[in-house]
């Protein structure tokens, strides 16, 4: 079963531990510049704090503009062969969301490897934005997000046992009938 | 044992009128005397200080500033994003400090350098900019009157800098309003002690950082061995969800709960309707993400917006408790969207909330007793909670308009105006007080009044321990509390870090031994740190005192002896005279200090190199 890295922005603080373990991990350095995940922040319309991070496209642009095919998907994962990579940074300019990354002491672009199925970003990340998910549920949490934002819900609060409760249920609209 | 990592060894000084740039190397005694932060700051300002005699104005070109994150800020442990402005502020004329949090402190040690420092004046408005490999000023004129926030976006796109770190002064800072703050990352500020002005009265708009060099550690493997197991214990203390959620807001109920909320200017200590500027209101109805300063779990900053109403379409990176009782109930408001609103303006003009705020409600009550006239204040009356005439007053303090132009000075420039003020208006050394009521414990007067940058929380913060635990503490164990807490807390400054995961949550300072231990192959114990710390306090005293402080202003406002808050826990307490003053005499003794708060003969001699 192929997992997918996802990202829940809404849930991101911007604290860029993320970047941190990344690149602690990879490179033996703390330096967040050296990360294959980075925290973008936009303010203040929108308000956002993204942390772009490659998405293992099935059809990956890098690979595509790779000339010397040295991006290879291998169990749902792009890996770089280091030994094939002439460095001309063609990926990083032709993924969509600008999610490889490059840095003037690395010779390679610095690209997420998912760290070997366990990516230490989502064991990490304190508010749980980045979330490692099968591929088949991709989507749910925005599903469920989008119906409840849409239905017209009303609340009640009653007490049980002497514990608050609320139950939310949706109001057939009676105005619009 | 010695330095053998954990520094790049570099300090950069930038002279304005030369438009000079000049690195230079940092000893390791220098780094390990100093360690960072406000240590390097208060050095740098001590050996300033000297070059001129000790005759220095704040806003002259010879005042040096100096901005300084420390060895542990960047590294991969708990709140490590924090950064220290120091030089002699303009507020008290004495030595000032400010710590930011975000991420710019950390962008600054990543151009390469471990302090940065600033003198003179450059012929326009101008920008610095600084890389990895270069350091440049750029005039541009245009940004004048721009708020922090315009100016922010104007320059990264103008020098294309979308992820670089940039902070900011906005039109307080410009026209030299004593208690203007510098704002970055769209809304973290060095709040405290006038920095937006020492920007402003050296025509710096800004300071733009875009840096990617390794921090330098010297065993990561021990280091993040460490920091796993300080997370580990944030993330499974009970109150680590609260913090996440409200952050520093849920102390407003707590404040309003033991008497220590400033409110109608100190008249009392408890607010009827603070549960609508609470941290619950926040959650409920604006709260709409979180925001963390660098590597920070607790993500104690709270991204607000008001949904609907007069001030629909407000968004605030903010607000936290001392902002929310300045602005707040301080003011006599109970609207949270008004807070918010109020808050959004000073970040906007670079205006410091907790000043801004004290000194609003020092006017209000002043008008209130007839000290301050109508015509004083161009016919435009002022209340408790009227928001609109509070937001008016805060642009016109920006832009020294009117009663502004005085209150743009400071409590000092207000009392000579006023005489009767002095009474109304809760400040020590010149700098307005926080908001924690000191009249609930007599060591929060004493912690206040010995502060070195005058009447604010940073340096000790003993009320919450005073008031849970220290009913029955004898005099001794007061003054030992607030020594302890202004070694440890002013450590916090000097090593780059947050103090909040300690202070709020109990996290065991012996972390910040090891922490440091693996990022600078130097092996301090706790205590060896703490008499680091405790050497930079006194250097501190000694500018002060240099500068001409002594016993006599160690002082406390006069509302806290002889005016007490009205109703709550505290109705009818003040700190007594003679009580404080047999304290005071105590704490210098313990300090070494002579009775008049003189450090001993031979104390510069420490500093020398």
């Amino acid at each position: 079963m192929s997992k997918k890295l996802t990202v829940i922005p809404e849930q991101c603080s911007g604290c860029r531990i993320c970047e941190l373990v990344c690149a602690i991990h990879h490179f033996g350095v703390n330096n967040p510049k050296k990360a294959a995940i980075r925290v973008i922040n936009t303010y203040p319309h929108p308000v956002m704090r993204m942390p772009v991070v490659c998405s293992q496209c099935k059809v990956p642009a890098c690979a595509q503009v790779c000339p010397t095919d040295a991006l290879r998907m291998v169990d749902g994962i792009i890996h770089l062969d280091k030994e094939n990579c002439i460095s001309c940074f063609k990926c990083v300019e032709a993924c969509p969301f600008g999610a490889i990354y490059a840095h003037e002491d690395c010779d390679l672009p610095i690209k997420c490897d998912m760290c070997g199925g366990e990516p230490e970003c989502v064991k990490n990340c304190p508010l749980g934005a980045l979330k490692l998910i099968p591929e088949h549920a991709l989507g749910e949490i925005k599903r469920l997000g989008n119906v409840l934002s849409y239905t017209q819900m009303r609340e009640i609060e009653f007490y049980e046992k002497g514990e608050k409760k609320t139950i939310r249920y949706a109001e057939i609209g009676k105005e619009e009938l | 044992m010695s330095i053998k990592s954990g520094y790049y060894k570099k300090h950069l000084h930038i002279d304005l009128t030369k438009s000079s740039t000049d690195y230079r190397d940092l000893t390791d005694a220098f780094l390990e005397k100093y360690v960072g932060g406000r240590g390097f700051g208060a050095k740098l300002v001590w050996d300033n200080l000297k070059k001129h005699n000790f005759r220095l104005d704040p806003f002259g070109e010879e005042n040096l500033v100096a901005i300084a994150p420390g060895p542990l800020s960047g590294v991969y442990l708990p709140s490590s994003g924090k950064n220290s402005f120091v030089a002699i502020s303009p507020a008290t004329g004495l030595y000032g400090d400010s710590s930011i949090g975000g991420g710019f402190g950390v962008e600054l040690r990543q151009t390469g350098m471990d302090v940065l420092s600033i003198t003179g004046k450059a012929p326009e408005l101008s920008v610095l900019f600084l890389d990895n490999s270069n350091a440049s000023i750029i005039p541009m004129p245009e940004l004048k009157g721009k708020t922090c926030l315009e100016a922010e976006g104007i320059i990264r796109e103008r020098l294309d800098t979308q992820a670089a770190h940039v902070a900011t002064i906005g039109p307080a800072g410009e026209n030299l309003v004593k208690f203007a703050c510098v704002n970055a990352d769209w809304g973290r500020n060095a709040g405290r002690t006038g920095f937006g002005a020492i920007l402003g009265s050296k025509n710096l708009k800004a300071i733009v950082v875009r840096g990617h060099e390794d921090l330098p550690v010297y065993d990561i493997d021990g280091l993040m061995a460490e920091a796993n197991k300080a997370f580990k214990y944030l993330r499974e203390h009970k109150y680590f969800k609260l913090w996440q959620q409200q952050g520093l807001m849920n102390v407003i109920a707590y404040a309003n709960e033991k008497g220590i909320l400033p409110t109608y200017n100190f008249k009392d200590s408890v607010f009827a309707r603070y549960d609508r500027i609470n941290g619950e209101t926040m959650l409920t109805d604006y709260k709409i993400g979180d925001s963390a300063c660098f590597s920070c779990s607790m993500c104690c900053g709270n991204i607000c917006l008001v949904k609907d109403g007069k001030y629909a379409g407000t968004v605030i990176e903010g607000p936290e408790y001392e902002t929310c009782a300045m602005l707040g109930s301080n003011a006599g408001i109970d609207d949270f969207a008004a807070v918010l609103s109020a808050n959004r303006l000073c970040d906007e003009l670079g205006m410091d909330t907790i000043s801004t705020g004290n000194l609003i409600g020092a006017l209000i009550e002043g008008y209130e007793k007839g000290i301050i006239s109508l015509s004083d204040l161009d016919g435009r009356n002022i209340t408790w909670g009227d928001d609109d005439a509070i937001l008016n007053l805060i642009r016109m303090i920006a832009c020294r308009q009117g009663i502004g132009d005085i209150i743009a000075d400071g409590s000092r420039r207000i009392i000579e105006k006023w005489p009767e003020m002095d009474k109304l208006i809760l400040q020590i050394k010149g700098l307005e007080q926080s908001a924690y009521d000191s009249r609930a414990g007599i060591s929060m007067a004493l912690a206040y009044a010995t502060s070195d940058i005058g009447a604010h929380h940073t340096r000790a913060w003993t009320i919450a321990r005073e008031m849970e635990e220290g009913q029955g503490w004898s005099d001794e164990e007061r003054v030992e509390t607030v020594i302890y807490h202004q070694m440890l807390r002013p450590l916090f400054d000097m090593l780059g870090v947050c103090r909040l995961p300690w202070i709020e949550l109990g996290l065991n300072e012996k972390h910040y031994e090891h922490f440091y231990k693996y990022v600078t192959g130097n092996q301090l114990t706790l205590e060896q740190l703490l008499s680091l710390s405790n050497d930079i306090y006194d250097l501190t005293r000694l500018i002060n005192t240099r500068l001409g402080v002594s016993r006599k202003d160690d002082t406390l406002p006069y509302k806290v002896h002889s005016s007490p808050p009205l109703t709550g826990p505290n109705a009818g307490k003040v700190v007594d005279r003679e009580h404080f003053q047999a304290l005071l005499s105590m704490y210098y003794n313990k300090r070494g200090w002579d009775e008049d708060g003189m450090p001993p003969a031979g104390t510069e001699k420490k500093f020398e190199d």
